[in-house]
């Protein structure tokens, strides 16, 4: 995991410690980001733990600007997706309305949409190629 | 009510104009063009675009000098797309008003809510959001209740913002002179997204109160007259009742829990509910001052939509009136029939009755029908939360469409009910009061409301003196067009 341009590690004990043969490289774009304050909270996941409670990997980025860049290193190449909210007021917590509806920004990859619910994995998959993968989430 | 005067409306107005527009039907009627009856008018497409700044015509009598103001409206007003049609008429995205008053003269235009719903519909061409009657497409994503907002049963001016309503996510804050949409409304950073009902209540001084439903957990908002929160907390009414409205007198809130229950609000939301009679209609007061000093009643049950608006004795005895009904209306089928151009003479259980609850200071309730079938219950501004005599409705259910033909002003204290009678020809909405600028009492007030005129196939703002209701409007405003039916207003 590249720090670009700051990140605190989050999930460290989720990262991947046992090198790969075919290690390969994930760069997350994240654009759209509508209040340049507090933290996007993004997690990695794998099909496995998509629903679970854990992430394969995940970063806590403070946002400077209206975008920001992550990269995951070291990944085994296969099919991927991203869960990430904007904790506007850094308390470490996706804050929601007082009927469960959140209050933050979030986004899923592939910008996929949920119905009632998140995101589903087949909407939110992608691809991390054995040569590495950009992919860019979009916040609205 | 004077026949005269209706028949002057009904002949004079009539003839004149459907001679000049050669489209002479009668009531009950099929439209050549369209193989509708002509009522169906109501329920068909306003342009895409809305409608931009049109004067109306004075085409009936003499316009109130002093009558000065906006007069909004919003209703359902996309039922189709090509072949489709919406599933329900609660679905319809939200056309907003505006009929502009001065110096006698009327200006009317409108815009549609610029809702996700709206925007994806009208790229797609077709029906896509879930909502009250409608399943919706598996593409269409929801992430909270706004992605189904639309936007499209009432309106509130507070502080100079106009908002559109709906019930199940945020009112929709709009320009109050051009009707662009600005987008939903969020009263605090930590109540985004949660609904705003479409039935506020504002108090003569202008402080505002409404409610959030979610199943049975039910927010209380208060709201300054300078459009600030200035407080918000929750209450348990037991159940996931339907609460469309609800009501307040000066010190209470007044949640109607009617037996009309809904534990899993998936879309479309009406295939969940539940008539639970056995329940009744269960009233919880709640203290203006403290949320958590509360008091339930119970009446036998019925259904409701609508209440005017409540008082307190001096004992503590709460009165509000209120239309109920024996069993669910429109819910079960009939908001999808109408838009389709369907309509079958309604079984009189499924009248609505206007009735005044009376909630002792310990004990059950008591319910006193006065035997008026109507709807759109109204009260005079000044007099909301306070003791008064008046009740503005539309009544007397046409024969042979759906809706009402009438206006009637019902005095609490003589019984007596002061009627207007259009004829089966005029399709009659709700009607506001607009205090008179000189005079105190409900009685000095202006009625003004909408009506759908199927002889000329125009819509039409017609103004009542409410002291003399049965007299006739005072002056009718004419469209060169017709507009669909909607369903609230204010006046600001």
């Amino acid at each position: 995991m590249t720090r670009t341009p700051s990140l605190v590690a989050a999930l460290a004990a989720c990262t991947i410690a046992v090198p790969l043969a075919s290690a390969s490289d994930l760069t997350v774009n994240v654009e759209g980001i509508a209040q340049v304050q507090g933290s996007i909270m993004l997690g990695l996941f794998d099909e496995a733990s998509y629903n679970g409670d854990g992430a394969v990997n995940g970063a806590n980025l403070a946002v400077e600007g209206e975008s920001l860049t992550v990269t995951f290193e070291g990944l085994e190449p296969g099919e991927y997706a991203v869960r990430l909210y904007h904790d506007l007021n850094d308390d470490g917590e996706m804050n929601t309305n007082p009927f469960g509806i959140p209050t933050e920004p979030y986004a899923f990859s592939n910008d996929a949409k949920g119905r009632f619910g998140p995101a589903k994995w087949d909407a939110a998959k992608f691809t991390v190629e054995a040569d590495g993968t950009t992919h860019t989430i979009t916040m609205n | 009510m004077t026949l005269s005067r209706r028949h002057f409306l009904e002949v004079g107005i009539g003839i004149g104009i459907a001679g000049s527009i050669g489209a002479c039907a009668t009531a009950g009627s099929t439209s050549r063009s369209t193989g509708m009856p002509d009522w169906h008018l109501g329920y068909s497409n306003a342009p895409a675009g809305g409608f931009d700044p049109a004067p109306m015509k004075l085409a009936y009598g003499k316009a109130p000098a002093e009558l000065k103001g906006s007069f909004y409206r919003n209703g359902p007003a996309q039922m189709q797309y090509g072949d489709q049609y919406a599933s329900h008429w609660f679905d319809g995205d939200g056309l907003i008003h505006r009929i502009a008053i001065e110096d006698g003269a009327a200006v009317h235009q409108a815009r549609f809510a610029e809702t996700k719903k709206r925007r994806e519909e009208q790229a797609a061409g077709k029906f896509l959001a879930p909502g009250f009657g409608t399943l919706g497409d598996e593409s269409f994503s929801v992430q909270g209740p706004d992605d189904m907002n639309a936007a499209n049963t009432s309106v509130l001016v507070v502080d100079g913002e106009l908002l559109a309503l709906w019930e199940a996510g945020s009112a929709f804050a709009m320009d109050a002179e051009t009707l662009e949409t600005i987008g939903p409304k969020t009263w605090r950073d930590d109540l985004k997204g949660m609904p705003f009902l479409a039935h506020p209540k504002v108090e003569p001084d202008g402080r505002v109160w409404n409610l959030a439903v979610g199943g049975s957990q039910v927010g209380i908002y208060r709201i300054a007259k300078s459009g600030e929160l200035e407080d918000f907390g929750m209450v348990n009414i037991g159940r996931a009742a339907y609460i469309h409205d609800w009501t307040m007198t000066d010190r209470h809130l007044v949640i109607l829990v009617q037996p009309w229950i809904n534990e899993n609000l998936r879309p479309p939301v009406v295939s969940g509910f539940e008539w639970q009679p056995q329940h009744g209609l269960q009233m919880l007061s709640v203290d203006k001052d403290d949320f958590t000093q509360q008091r339930w009643a119970q009446a036998p049950a019925r259904m409701f939509f609508h209440t005017g608006s409540a008082w307190e004795e001096k004992d503590g005895t709460i009165k509000f009136d209120v239309v109920l009904y024996q069993q669910p209306i429109l819910g079960v089928g009939g908001g999808s029939q109408e838009i389709r151009g369907e309509w079958m003479t309604p079984d009189p259980a499924e009248n609505g009755i206007l009735t005044q609850v009376v909630i002792p200071p310990s004990g059950d309730a008591q319910l006193v029908e006065t035997g008026i079938i109507g709807e759109f219950p109204q009260v005079d501004p000044r007099f909301r939360g306070q003791r008064r005599r008046l009740t503005a409705l539309t009544s007397a259910p046409a024969t042979s469409r759906p809706g009402t033909t009438a206006v009637t002003v019902y005095d609490w204290e003589t019984g007596r009910a002061d009627t207007f009678d259009f004829g089966q020809s005029r399709m009659v909405e709700e009607f506001l009061f607009v205090p008179k600028s000189s005079g105190s009492s409900e009685a000095e007030s202006w009625l003004i409301g909408t009506v759908l005129n199927l002889k000329a196939g125009v819509s039409e703002v017609c103004v009542f003196d409410a002291a003399r209701v049965s007299d006739g409007p005072v002056c009718i405003w004419q469209a060169d067009y017709s507009w669909p039916l909607g369903f609230h207003g204010t006046w600001a």
